[in-house]
């Protein structure tokens, strides 16, 4: 077995440890769980809810043809098309009596009260002389009531559904009093007389029918938003294991045995950095199956349904390619830093505080790119994220549906550059006095105590 | 007898305090040599230097003719060193930790030879099978002696090897180092415990602020100084330097 085999398979039963694996596994089940949780609160806010009707009124529209229109039977009409098979109308639309103020208004606590009892938590009131304002032909109103219940995340969404059976309702009334009333039959014509159609965009050059920008960009964001998610985590947790893993083996003198064991230090170096990396990727892994599961639920079902390989925005193998490559250089990078920070942490105490500063740059890219995107921010902005090397993946995702292969490129050419640089600083670190001596021994940290 | 280890004007510096002032001493094939000095004297400074952690400002060290600062690697393979207060790693067991260490010196048969020599040194029973977390302070020496020791290094250095340890334990880990010796293997040791050193060394070398004050055995320096023991050959050598 070769040396570096040998420091790789030691820091692996070092960093992987059952009580790590179990975290890790926790952390996975723990998104997949929310993801199938949100799924189902998805589910449930895409199904009409309940609504009781309070009419008030009591009356029908008599058209001149001498039929007459109603409410409840439109209402029923609208939840007739909408209800799973199997279920009955009569489920959904419940009509309900309430008891009415001295000064003939709804006694709200009273009908919070009956619309409990039914387990229903939205009514629609119809007020007095709704039909004879209707069939005199001046506009009339109907008012909305929902009963709060901090259950879950789409609260409020049964508003949000009602909201919108009242423009169907508006939609077939309208209908009917066009054709029976006024005699017109090419009802369509006069509601819509332009019809929006012929939606096109153009994406990286190629012209794409019936996708709007706005469809487009929602499709992209579920698609794209994960990626900065799991780096952040990722580095962050990485950094943390590698800078605490440095400490700890100062503290326990550890270090010191294993520099003066006949192998190299650039050994050392590489086989910590590998373990590491190869944890980081474990890591990266589980937080991505997690994530994907967390993801798809939250947007699956909301977005569009576009697929963007059809609009010729979805990643190709060598795109997938380079997404690994950018990430792997990117935890390389971060390793690399944490060698470095690690190597003037005292013990393991110290080493926690140190990394506050990763975790920072770590989170700058992430959340700038989540909410701005790469190609939404401004030059100087951009030039931040680009020094940060862990912007690179983040940005990568983004580039690579667009095609912008010079970005990725010139990203991975920069934290190949960066974390070579930051393995010859630490193989020099490892070579030097500062990784047993500290930082306050150093002449640097005298030169500077003797100016203070 | 051949010189294992040879310093000649060593100094060591961190900015402008000097903690090593041109130490000069020669250690033989086979010695069992002590370091003397209190705490922060400069012996674990100079037992640094001598196993590579520390680079040397001016001057030079020897380990068996390879030179440290040219030569670092070389001299890593012919010794061995145990740093004070030293610790292994917690998530392994003490059977797992030899097998890693002693996968750096040799490999296949060579190597579970080895370890079960460090094995044997240990002496832990059954619990070298347990995680090394678990161990007390004395079995956590007795294995990183044995992991010391399990490679055959020509030349053995150890800081403050027993400190901290019950009567018991200090006393086996001395038998262990007299054994090595007997062995062939030459051993350098510090310590602050006057006592152990007479014990134990046959050449001693007392260092006071980074200076070597005296050098010799015990024997001489407790005649040179008219001392009934090394604390009293130590106290009268500080108040005269």
């Amino acid at each position: 077995m070769s040396h570096l085999t040998n420091i790789v398979r030691k820091e692996l039963k070092e960093l992987l440890t059952p009580g790590t694996v179990a975290s890790i596994m926790v952390m996975m089940v723990l998104f997949m769980a929310l993801g199938g949780l949100i799924g189902g609160e998805v589910e449930k806010a895409k199904v009409l809810p309940p609504v009781a009707i309070v009419d008030s009124d009591n009356g029908k529209v008599t058209l001149s043809g001498g039929e007459t229109w109603d409410l409840d039977t439109a209402l029923r009409a609208v939840y007739a098309g909408s209800i799973p098979p199997g279920r009955s109308v009569d489920d959904y639309v419940y009509e309900v009596q309430s008891v009415k103020t001295p000064d003939g208004k709804i006694d709200y606590a009273d009908l919070t009260g009956r619309l409990s009892s039914l387990g229903l938590s939205s009514a629609l009131i119809v007020p007095e002389r709704f039909s004879t304002l209707i069939a005199t032909e001046n506009q009339a109103s109907l008012e909305q009531f929902y009963i709060y219940e901090a259950e879950g995340l789409f609260d409020s969404s049964p508003s949000v559904v009602v909201s919108s059976l009242i423009s169907s309702l508006n939609g077939m009334l309208s209908r009917t009093l066009l054709t029976e009333e006024a005699g017109i039959t090419n009802y369509w014509f006069y509601t819509n007389p332009i019809r929006a159609d012929g939606i096109g965009t153009m994406i990286n050059g190629n012209y794409v029918s019936d996708i709007s920008p706005a469809e487009l960009a929602s499709q992209v964001t579920s698609q794209t938003m994960m990626v900065p998610l799991v780096i952040m985590i990722i580095i962050m947790m990485v950094g943390s294991i590698v800078i605490s893993s440095m400490g700890s083996e100062k503290e326990n003198k550890t270090l010191e045995t294993l520099l003066t064991l006949p192998i190299r230090r650039t050994v050392i170096v590489t086989g910590k950095i590998i373990a590491a990396a190869v944890v980081g990727l474990v890591y990266g892994l589980a937080y991505m199956i997690g994530m994907s599961f967390y993801m798809n639920a939250m947007t699956s079902e909301i977005a569009s349904g576009i697929s963007l390989e059809d609009v010729g925005l979805g990643l190709e193998l060598q795109d997938y390619l380079l997404l690994m490559l950018s990430i792997f250089l990117s935890i390389v990078c971060a390793l690399g830093i944490c060698m470095i920070m690690g190597a003037f942490a005292k013990n393991y105490k110290s080493a926690q505080t140190m990394t506050m500063p990763l975790s920072i740059l770590a989170m700058i890219p992430a959340f700038v790119i989540m909410f701005s995107g790469w190609y939404g921010t401004s030059s100087a902005i951009q030039g931040v994220l680009f020094a940060i090397p862990f912007s690179h993946p983040m940005i990568a995702m983004q580039a690579l549906m667009y095609n912008d292969y010079s970005i990725v490129l010139y990203g991975i050419a920069y934290m190949a550059v960066f974390s070579a640089i930051m393995i010859l600083i630490t193989v020099r670190l490892y070579n030097s006095d500062i990784l047993i001596t500290g930082l306050g021994q150093s002449k640097a940290a005298q030169r500077f105590s003797r100016k203070r | 007898m051949a010189d294992a280890l040879v310093l000649d004007n060593v100094r060591k510096s961190y900015g402008s305090r000097e903690a090593v002032h041109g130490i000069s001493l020669t250690v033989k094939e086979g010695e069992i040599f002590g370091l003397l000095g209190h705490n922060g004297a400069g012996k674990t400074t100079t037992l640094r230097m001598i196993s590579t952690l520390l680079r040397i400002t001016s001057g030079s060290i020897s380990v068996y003719g390879y030179d440290v600062s040219s030569e670092p690697e070389k001299v890593r393979e012919v010794i061995s060193y145990l740093p004070e207060d030293a610790g292994a790693y917690k998530d392994l067991t003490g059977r797992a930790y030899l097998d890693f260490i002693s996968k750096f010196y040799t490999s296949g048969e060579a190597q579970r030879e080895m370890v079960g020599r460090g094995i044997e040194i240990a002496d832990l029973g059954d619990r070298i099978d347990s995680k090394v977390d678990t161990y007390s302070k004395g079995m956590m020496r007795r294995l990183l002696i044995a992991r010391a020791i399990m490679p055959s290094p020509k030349l053995a250095i150890m800081d403050e090897v027993t400190s901290g340890l019950d009567v018991l334990n200090a006393y086996e880990i001395r038998e262990i180092i007299r054994n090595i010796a007997a062995n062939g293997v030459t051993v350098i040791i510090s310590s602050h415990n006057m006592f152990e050193v007479e014990m134990l060394c046959d050449r001693v070398g007392m260092i006071d602020q980074g200076n070597l004050i005296l050098l010799g055995t015990p024997d001489e320096l407790k005649e040179k100084f008219g001392a009934a023991n090394l604390e009293e050959v130590f106290v009268k050598a500080v108040r005269k330097s």
